[in-house]
């Protein structure tokens, strides 16, 4: 870090290193004392909990095994890339040796820190990631040796020249409306441009048998994510807030490991599907979660209030880029030439996305279409469209979501909130309303 | 078949007794510093002036901010859907309800029965709610209860932004130094206010009849600024800022007949 000294810092303040040290150690206690209140409250919200969760619990630490696993890969020289959105290519990152790991900060009292060098009306997320960098809070964060930005919000865009004051930063170009030849042109050189790059960096070039190999690697993780999706179809095996976090466990943790213990959950979950071992009530309301990413461990928040409300629901999908969207969409390749696989990858992270950041003439038709045949195929009853202040897109694009999902009659609540806890008594008396509404349907 | 509804509101407490739908007797008081004993003195003050006692109620169901500290519930409604069964009992073609405490603004649609379809909430600050106006009568060194007919005497309308209390009493400072009238700021006011409650309603469908109740309908002014903001009349029930009360009663007899059966 010494380096950081000599670089001049065009956006974050001079911190004194005592200031640093101090607001890491009680920022740090009061996030280890979260994960391990989180994993208590989802404990006893499923007094059974299946036996491989322990292994996800345990990869929840940020401050843990995964975070010692990562340094002894960088002590043996890997390089850690990590990434501030669902867009970045991380099969070009595998395939280069090097690790992938995203580093959106879920953390809330970092948001305050934030404050200090953008105004309280951006998105927390973003003031969030800027306070963790300034006081070295997140591991995964400071492991990276470079970051992939992809500009896909003002936010985001902003986000990336403050932390180009201590990191090496690759801003990733994203083109705002997918339906279009020569938007796919200039996404695959995006694409192609960051294959250099990564190449470069890491001094490990991307061969077709690598390319291959990570491309198959995350096959496997999406069949894997897309069998435990399929249990949450049917009557409840596992509660919301449990799947969510497996789900985004693999941001972080090592993916053909993720793959084998989600394999071993699911055939955990199968057996009780046979017994019908039901988590809840098969007539506890089912909902989804839409709009702005949640991410571990403060914001599992509404989650909890969710499945702890009385009367209580039960999450069985989700349309978040922090959820399901991580790796709903394999990557089609034909051919597994060079050419082939990296068309494949462009098309994948393109044409897949549901991020509100796009337009066309129809909107943003596929978040639409998204939404309407989760509520078909996972049966959900309710939807709460959640935002955090300060995200415009997601906001904005709601009245567009509440008429597709009225026509279809789905109720929806759009439920706003910000990087604290000081408004969860609201926002419990709101999860609450929203859940005896939906009950009062299902008995009428 | 006797119930009582609760309803612990962040200002006051309120309960109501219901004998064979009919309101057989109702009390509040601050909820202070011990909500839960608050609540114990309206449920003794009703039942003492209803004539009855504890043992003589068939259910109790308690709604409110503050719904979990309340004596004696044998269960719990949500605001919202106290607000539609008080709303559709008190006024029957009512489909909009407006509830307007003393920190909350809130707007629920709802069907024939008096099932919620759809609400509504504030956003966290209170410019939309009862505190605004107690913290500009403040300001404008006047009694609440004065604020409202004064307010009808403005011959023209001044504006303020109401995003936020603290910002809406700078605006008001603000008046006041360009010497607006008392009459005039005071309908600033309940205008400001207004506006935030209809960009609300709208956002939910303003579906006739629509119905005000809460502690904040019995005031003149607001109910005169909402109705020219919405461009309708809102009815308004007797003693609406039981509604609450009313619509945990109701639920709690309706409770009590499932129970029962």
């Amino acid at each position: 870090m010494s380096k950081n000294q000599t670089v001049e810092q065009r956006y974050l303040p001079e911190i004194q290193r005592k200031e640093i040290d101090e607001l890491k150690t009680t920022v740090k206690g009061a996030s280890q004392k979260i994960i391990a209140d989180n994993i208590a409250r989802m404990k006893k919200a499923d007094s059974h909990r299946p036996d491989t969760m322990k292994y996800f619990d345990d990869i929840a630490n940020l401050f843990g095994r995964r975070q010692q696993e990562i340094e002894a890969e960088k002590q043996k020289g890997k390089k850690i890339i990590g990434y501030l959105c669902l867009f970045a290519p991380t099969e070009l990152i595998s395939a280069a040796d090097a690790i992938p790991v995203r580093v959106n900060s879920g953390w809330y009292d970092t948001s305050k820190l934030g404050d200090r060098v953008v105004p309280v009306e951006v998105c927390p997320v973003i003031r969030s990631t800027i306070g963790a960098k300034m006081i070295e809070l997140s591991p995964f964060l400071e492991q990276s040796d470079a970051l992939i930005s992809v500009l896909t919000c003002d936010g985001m865009t902003k986000l990336s020249e403050i932390l180009s004051d201590q990191k090496t930063i690759w801003g990733m170009n994203v083109p705002r409306v997918k339906d279009s030849t020569q938007s796919l042109r200039f996404w695959s050189a995006e694409i192609k441009h960051m294959k250099t790059q990564i190449e470069t960096f890491t001094g490990n070039k991307i061969t077709r048998n690598s390319l291959k190999e990570a491309i198959t690697t995350s096959h496997r993780a999406t069949k894997a994510f897309r069998r435990l999706q399929e249990l949450r179809k049917g009557n409840p095996v596992i509660m919301g807030q449990d799947a969510m976090l497996v789900n985004q466990a693999y941001s972080w943790d090592d993916k053909k490991r993720w793959t084998e213990k989600t394999e071993a959950l699911c055939n955990e979950l199968e057996k009780r599907v046979q017994q019908k071992d039901w988590v809840c009530s098969p007539d506890t309301p089912r909902v989804m979660l839409t709009g702005t990413p949640m991410f571990w461990p403060d914001s599992w928040k509404l989650p909890a209030l969710v499945e702890e409300g009385n009367p209580k629901g039960i999450i069985v999908a989700d349309e978040q880029c922090s959820g399901e969207r991580i790796l709903n969409d394999p990557i089609g390749v034909d051919e597994w030439s060079m050419d082939d696989m990296l068309n494949a990858i462009s098309e994948r992270y393109l044409m897949a996305s549901t991020c509100p950041c796009f337009t066309s003439k129809d909107g943003n038709e596929d978040r639409i279409n998204w939404l309407l045949n989760k509520v078909k195929e996972w049966n959900i009853q309710g939807v709460i469209y959640y935002v955090l202040r300060g995200c415009m897109l997601y906001a904005m694009e709601y009245n567009r979501v509440k008429k597709a999902l009225d026509k279809i009659n789905v109720p929806v609540y759009y439920l706003d909130t910000e990087y604290t806890r000081e408004d969860v008594g609201q926002l419990k008396t709101r999860v609450e309303a929203f859940m005896e509404l939906l009950n009062a349907r299902i008995d009428f | 078949m006797i119930t009582l509804g609760i309803d612990l509101g962040t200002q006051r407490i309120k309960t109501l007794v219901l004998k064979d739908g009919t309101i057989a007797s109702k009390a509040q008081a601050f909820a202070g510093f011990d909500p839960a004993k608050a609540a114990k003195q309206t449920v003794n003050d009703a039942l003492n002036t209803a004539g009855l006692t504890l043992p003589d109620i068939n259910h109790i169901t308690a709604t409110g901010a503050a719904m979990d500290l309340a004596p004696h519930a044998n269960s719990t409604i949500s605001m919202m859907g106290a607000d539609a069964k008080a709303g559709v009992f008190l006024i029957p073609q009512a489909r909009t309800i407006i509830d307007i405490g003393a920190e909350e603004a809130r707007a629920v649609k709802c069907d024939e029965r008096g099932l919620m379809m759809e609400f509504v909430v504030n956003e966290r600050c209170a410019a939309g709610a009862g505190a605004f106006i107690e913290a500009m009568a403040r300001a404008l060194e006047m009694k609440l209860e004065d604020m409202g007919p004064l307010s009808l005497q403005a011959e023209r309308a001044s504006s303020i932004n109401a995003s936020c209390v603290i910002f809406g009493e700078s605006d008001v400072v603000s008046l006041i130094h360009r010497q607006e009238s008392k009459p005039e700021i005071a309908r600033a006011v309940f205008d400001a206010m207004a506006d935030r409650v209809c960009s609300m309603v709208h956002r939910l469908g303003v579906n006739p009849e629509v119905v005000l109740v809460g502690g904040v309908a019995k005031d003149p002014g607001f109910v005169a600024s909402l109705n020219r903001k919405l461009g309708l009349q809102v009815q308004i029930p007797p003693y609406p800022d039981y509604a609450g009360a009313l619509g945990a009663a109701l639920t709690a007899a309706m409770r009590a007949k499932g129970a029962a059966k």
